[in-house]
């Protein structure tokens, strides 16, 4: 019943005049991101942040998560049309989707996966709003040792599944965590590798390296290869027929499952539902043939797969404070930018902005459809746009973003050496994602390691004597174990560094 | 491949051994328990055994040949990622004495140049868009601050 209460409230937020307006730029840029090749979410949500410095909490992370699974939604579009994902997640739609659009069923595949995303992301919004409230509650017992191994766990997970080394993984999550170091130290309060630099003190800031490793780095690899021209297709009859619907339902439920199960877990990655979704109806269909040459199914799981995921990718982000992925460690950044800490605290200090949040997901999901239906012809348009315009653009808002927020060029300079950083580690496959939630956890898993160790005189089998904390240990040196054994599919490791 | 990764771990190699070096002049403990050099100090030493680990396994793996793929960026690829850098670190270096709008109306368009746009007409109206258009945008409509330079632009 309080939840009940409580989302009634977040929709009368989110429904204020205000806030929707918010939703819907949020809807159509995010769209915009997705649909335009070389500009993924983490990118796209990182340099829009500037539009919303000035705005309220609330407002501002309305349209910044409406922005993140806008753009997981209009990847799909580039996928089907020139067979490129407009982020790393519509990868498997490209194989079904293409080939669709290629047999001249260019809007029946969009019509699908408008409408499997849409399946997937308000079943995934229903099953946040019924599982966040007791999972926050649950988290609240947690005291610093559980969160550093929960912490831990979450690095475990994006570290064994990123690229094709666990050992690159974990460098490139240390080098993350180190580079958060820097600055004053939360707890004593002296400066660290600060050299001093006043523009140091506050630290390396968490938007302008992520500008730099995703925005800049994906500019420095379009220009050397330019994407391809749209192929020249009709978009037209946008609905399935009925044997195609009959196909599709059950790939779009199943999914929806997929997608939501392991959203709910820190570290797997956006691109790992789709593959596991993809997989599976291949698997249980009697035709297995069909795919890769344009079965409906093939488009409808992954991308209700992917929608589920976005929206489920949340719980751990609002519940526990644990990034899924370099988009939600965005995110993550976002809510620190306004002031707040993502977590158990913030259900009980902010309801009224989290609901707010949660209940907008329902909104964006419609008016997602309502942008993507209809308006697909709009956006597969948008594609004609040469690539020297886009990327002109979006340097020019990664640098007022990493300029604005602490009015220094310092921050300029951060960008432009991550960027030539994130570029050189793209160029040899060297995995990012670790690196970028090394950066964001780095703060709090020292604090709760030192105030941890602060608890116990220093005494480390504070660690191994709580029962959840040594199951959160157990499972993050399982993690690491099995992928130090190659145990996840080569496809799923290099695939989850999206 | 396997040289990119040789050089890179020599570089991480680099950065954690001066990182450890660092860290050894901050306290590791003290009577409250760990002390500001604590965390820093076994990063930089785990960074750095992990490191060496995978610049020996590099030498060895079979894993990481080239397999076609190109590292190295063509000639024009390279100019152009070039000009990108180098418009970007004048912007950087021109933001404030300039201001906002006088270094993105030439940062815009030298870099539509640089990239292969032709259209003069095109070029210009994005640069007066990128420049003047987003500086009004963001500081008057979004209240963003960004710098007006010294002669008041």
């Amino acid at each position: 019943m309080d939840t009940l209460q409580h989302l009634t409230t977040g929709l009368a937020a989110a429904m204020s005049l205000q806030n929707f307006s918010f939703a819907l730029i949020g809807c159509i840029l995010g769209t915009l991101i997705g649909v335009l090749p070389g500009l993924g979410p983490a990118a796209g949500t990182a340099i829009l942040i500037p539009l919303t410095f000035k705005l309220d909490p609330t407002g501002a992370l309305i349209m910044l998560t409406a922005i993140y699974y806008g753009a997981m939604y209009g990847g799909t579009i580039t996928s089907v049309l020139i067979n490129v994902p407009g982020e790393a997640a519509s990868v498997v739609t490209c194989f079904d989707g293409h080939q669709m659009a290629k047999q001249g069923r260019a809007g029946t595949a969009l019509g699908i996966a408008a409408i499997g995303s849409f399946i997937g992301g308000i079943t995934a919004t229903i099953a946040l709003v019924a599982v966040a409230p007791p999972l926050a509650r649950m988290a609240l017992s947690f005291g610093p040792p559980e969160f550093f191994a929960l912490m831990l766990v979450g690095l475990c997970l994006i570290t064994g599944l990123a690229g094709r080394s666990v050992l690159a993984g974990i460098v490139m999550a240390v080098l993350g965590l180190l580079i958060a170091m820097v600055g004053i130290d939360p707890v004593r309060g002296a400066p660290r590798f600060t050299f001093g630099i006043p523009s140091l003190y506050d630290g390396v800031g968490f938007i302008p390296v992520v500008m730099g490793l995703f925005g800049v780095a994906e500019i420095l690899l379009t220009v050397e290869a330019p994407y391809r021209q749209v192929i020249s297709t009709k978009i037209t009859q946008l609905l399935p027929t009925r044997e195609e619907w009959r196909r599709s339902m059950g790939a779009i439920a199943r999914g929806t499952g997929i997608g939501f199960f392991l959203g709910l877990i820190p570290g797997v990655g956006a691109i790992i539902p789709t593959f596991v979704a993809y997989v599976l109806e291949k698997r249980i269909s009697k035709t297995p043939e069909r795919f890769g040459q344009g079965a409906i199914e093939g488009v409808a799981a992954p991308e209700s797969a992917n929608n589920a995921y976005a929206n489920a990718a949340m719980i751990p982000l609002l519940t526990l404070g644990i990034p899924s992925s370099p988009t939600i460690a965005v995110l993550m950044g976002a809510f620190i930018v306004n002031g707040l800490t993502p977590g158990p605290f913030l259900f009980k200090e902010r309801p009224d902005l989290v609901w707010a949040v949660i209940a907008s997901f329902f909104l964006g999901n419609i008016l997602l459809l309502v942008l993507n239906l209809p308006l697909v012809g709009l956006w597969a348009r948008l594609l004609r746009l040469p690539y020297q315009y886009v990327c002109v653009g979006t340097l020019l808002f990664c640098v007022i973003g990493a300029y604005s927020l602490q009015q220094n060029v310092f921050d300029v300079g951060v960008m432009i050496v991550c960027g030539v950083i994130g570029y050189g580690l793209r160029k040899i496959d060297l995995p990012i994602a670790p690196l970028v939630l090394g950066l964001i956890l780095g703060p709090f898993l020292e604090k709760s390691l030192r105030t941890s160790l602060e608890m116990s005189g220093g005494d480390f089998s504070i660690f191994f004597t709580r029962p959840l904390c040594v199951t959160l240990l157990v499972i993050a040196a399982v993690v690491l174990l099995a992928s130090a054994l190659r145990l996840p599919p080569a496809q799923v490791r290099e695939a989850a560094n999206d | 491949m396997r040289r990119g990764w040789q050089v890179a771990c020599v570089c991480l190699l680099g950065v954690f051994g001066a990182a450890l070096v660092t860290s050894l002049g901050y306290s590791l403990s003290d009577a409250l328990g760990p002390g500001p050099g604590f965390f820093p100090f076994w990063l930089s030493l785990i960074g750095a055994v992990l490191t060496g680990m995978i610049l020996v396994q590099t030498g060895r793996s079979t894993l990481l040949t080239d397999g076609g793929i190109k590292i190295l960026p063509t000639r024009q690829a390279a100019l152009q990622a070039g000009s990108v850098l180098v418009a970007l670190t004048a912007a950087a270096a021109l933001f404030e004495p300039l201001g906002f709008r006088l270094t993105m109306l030439p940062f815009v368009a030298g870099l539509l140049l640089a990239l292969g746009a032709r259209s003069p007409l095109a070029i210009a109206l994005c640069a007066v868009a990128g420049s003047f258009g987003v500086f009004h945008v963001f500081f008057y409509w979004l209240k963003v601050p960004l710098p007006i330079g010294a002669l008041g632009i």
